[in-house]
């Protein structure tokens, strides 16, 4: 039994989104949704997913929230307390048992509403052994792991500029993009240094938005189209969460990717895949994900990135949609982003931005202070 | 449906909330040997895998990957740098009054690692295998925490 996408559905994103609230991006984006995939929600769902984290919402137990705005009361319904990606997993496996024939993933942001961004990731950071060591905003820890990344793997400034340089450029081409900028390598080094190595313009500003698909058995979805895009796979996997024995090296995102390809049935990421959306929440963590996701050999992802083998018009196209850097931190709906770009791409909806393409991936990461991720791939 | 939105600025209403919450964090068995050899000693405390000899730094009474048993031992405290980080922003993105620089040290003796600050070095002096060791705050003042360490110095 295979599983497709039936339909897709989003809000935003924007850097801010004072007329709705966080129920109403949901609302927006499953309505959208259902209209895409053809269907009645009151009807036609079996189960409904949501993934979202208590602390970016300021308010406990986050899943009594659901499912009003997703039209899925008196259903089944649950969250997942992580990233988009995790929901289209746990989707996935409620399809493939047969316990639902179409399901609901949900994930969204209103980072805008959270004054004080850097005290929330604070509180995800041990508080026994790290949280309380000096006054820096967390984004330090991203910044260590930068540092040991460039050491060990000869990565130098100008390869982690073209990251910025070719994700800002390419949010140009998405008008969902607020992030978007015409900018160059010289602009990049030539910005503020404000957790060194890491300058400011390496880091993904918070966006809005919220992001629905809906998914479905293979019968459903032949008799709502002929040429469905489908969940070709999916992978989650996670080190530890002692900064002590994390590799810093994006192993959770190796073997994520190693599961959802074995259930793709891929041997040969760099040649199968066609191109993928990866996180990238900080510049140098795009090149780190590639190496992760089996798209590039180690040493070689910086050079690569330079000759425009990624660009939007390279071999292998990441981030075509313009990344984390061109549309921003989307929080959990980050992987949703990173998904929807995939479908729409293998639907040949993407406008101006369209490429040539069959199979993709998404890959999303858990954010500091984490070393866990999920990968999905998805095909025509 | 959906229509009607709010399409004058002036109209838009939000209200300021704070969740207001107070915790206390249990050091827990290896953290708790950890904090008093610290505070009362300034030795520093790592923990063995009975089974597969992993020397782990955080100490902790379990080893993550044999799921079996510890034992504590003592350790130098000194390590080596691998990798820093100067940071010049605050949590809420504000400059902060002096850099901070946090490193990631391999701590000798230990197949582990501890996050700290870097001090009595300047952030152009700073570089990846330098050794350093740990300055404690006075006895007196230590209260069995992370920041009964003010910092690591180079050695």
């Amino acid at each position: 039994m295979r599983v497709a996408v039936l339909g897709v559905g989003y809000s935003g994103f924007n850097t801010n989104t004072p007329d709705l609230n966080w129920k109403e991006l949901m609302l927006e984006a499953a309505v959208r949704a259902y209209e895409d995939a053809g269907i009645n929600p009151r009807k036609d769902v079996d189960s409904v997913v949501t993934c979202a984290e208590d602390f970016w919402e300021g308010f406990a137990i986050f899943d009594e929230f659901v499912p009003d705005q997703l039209g899925g009361v008196l259903k089944p319904t649950c969250t997942v307390c992580s990233d988009f990606l995790y929901g289209v997993a746990t989707a996935y496996m409620q399809i493939k048992s047969g316990l639902a024939d179409i399901v609901v993933v949900e994930a969204h942001s209103k980072a805008s509403d959270i004054l004080t961004f850097g005290e929330v990731i604070k509180f995800a950071m041990d508080p026994v052994w790290l949280r309380d060591i000096g006054n820096a905003h967390p984004y330090y820890f991203a910044a260590l792991e930068m540092s040991q990344y460039v050491s060990e793997c000869c990565i130098n400034e100008e390869q982690i500029a073209e990251v910025v340089v070719k994700n800002k450029n390419n949010a140009l081409l998405n008008s969902s993009a607020p992030y978007g900028a015409k900018v160059t390598v010289e602009d990049v080094l030539n910005s503020p240094m404000v957790f060194d190595p890491m300058r400011k313009i390496e880091i993904a500003p918070v966006s809005d938005g919220a992001v629905v698909f809906v998914l479905g058995n293979e019968f459903v979805a032949r008799e709502i189209t002929d040429t469905p895009v489908w969940v070709k796979g999916v992978g989650w996997w996670s080190e530890t969460s002692n900064y002590d024995t994390m590799s810093f090296n994006a192993m959770y995102a190796y073997k994520a990717a190693k599961m959802a390809y074995k259930l793709a049935k891929i041997t040969n990421p760099a040649k199968e895949v066609d191109f993928a959306e990866v996180d990238d929440r900080f510049a140098f963590k795009e090149l780190q994900h590639i190496e992760a996701l089996q798209l590039s050999r180690k040493y070689e992802t910086g050079s690569l990135m330079q000759e425009g083998y990624f660009a939007r018009d390279g071999e292998l196209p990441v981030n075509v949609s313009g990344g984390n850097l061109g549309v921003g931190n989307l929080l959990e709906a980050t992987g949703g982003q990173k998904a929807l770009e995939v479908v729409l791409q293998l639907r040949g909806l993407a406008g101006k931005r369209q490429i040539e393409a069959e199979t993709g991936v998404a890959q999303a990461w858990r954010y500091i202070p984490t070393a866990s991720g999920t990968v999905a791939v998805f095909g025509v | 449906m959906f229509n009607e939105k709010i399409v004058d600025p002036a109209e838009l209403r939000h209200w300021g909330g704070k969740i207001e919450l107070y915790w206390i964090y249990t050091s827990g068995e290896a953290g708790d040997r950890f904090f008093k050899a610290l505070r009362d000693e300034g030795k520093f405390i790592a923990a063995k895998c009975k089974k597969c000899g992993r020397v782990y730094f955080p100490p902790r009474m379990y080893c993550e990957f044999d799921f079996s048993e510890t034992e504590y031992q003592e350790i130098s405290g000194k390590g080596r740098v691998r990798a820093y980080t100067v940071a010049w922003l605050d949590k809420d993105e504000k400059p902060l009054e002096k850099p901070e620089i946090y490193a990631i040290i391999d701590m000798e003796g230990t197949d582990g690692c501890m996050i700290h600050l870097l001090g009595e070095v300047e952030e152009d002096q700073v570089e990846i295998g330098m050794e350093v060791e740990p300055v404690l705050r006075d006895k007196s003042e230590r209260e069995g925490t992370i920041n009964d360490i003010l910092y690591f110095k180079p050695s």
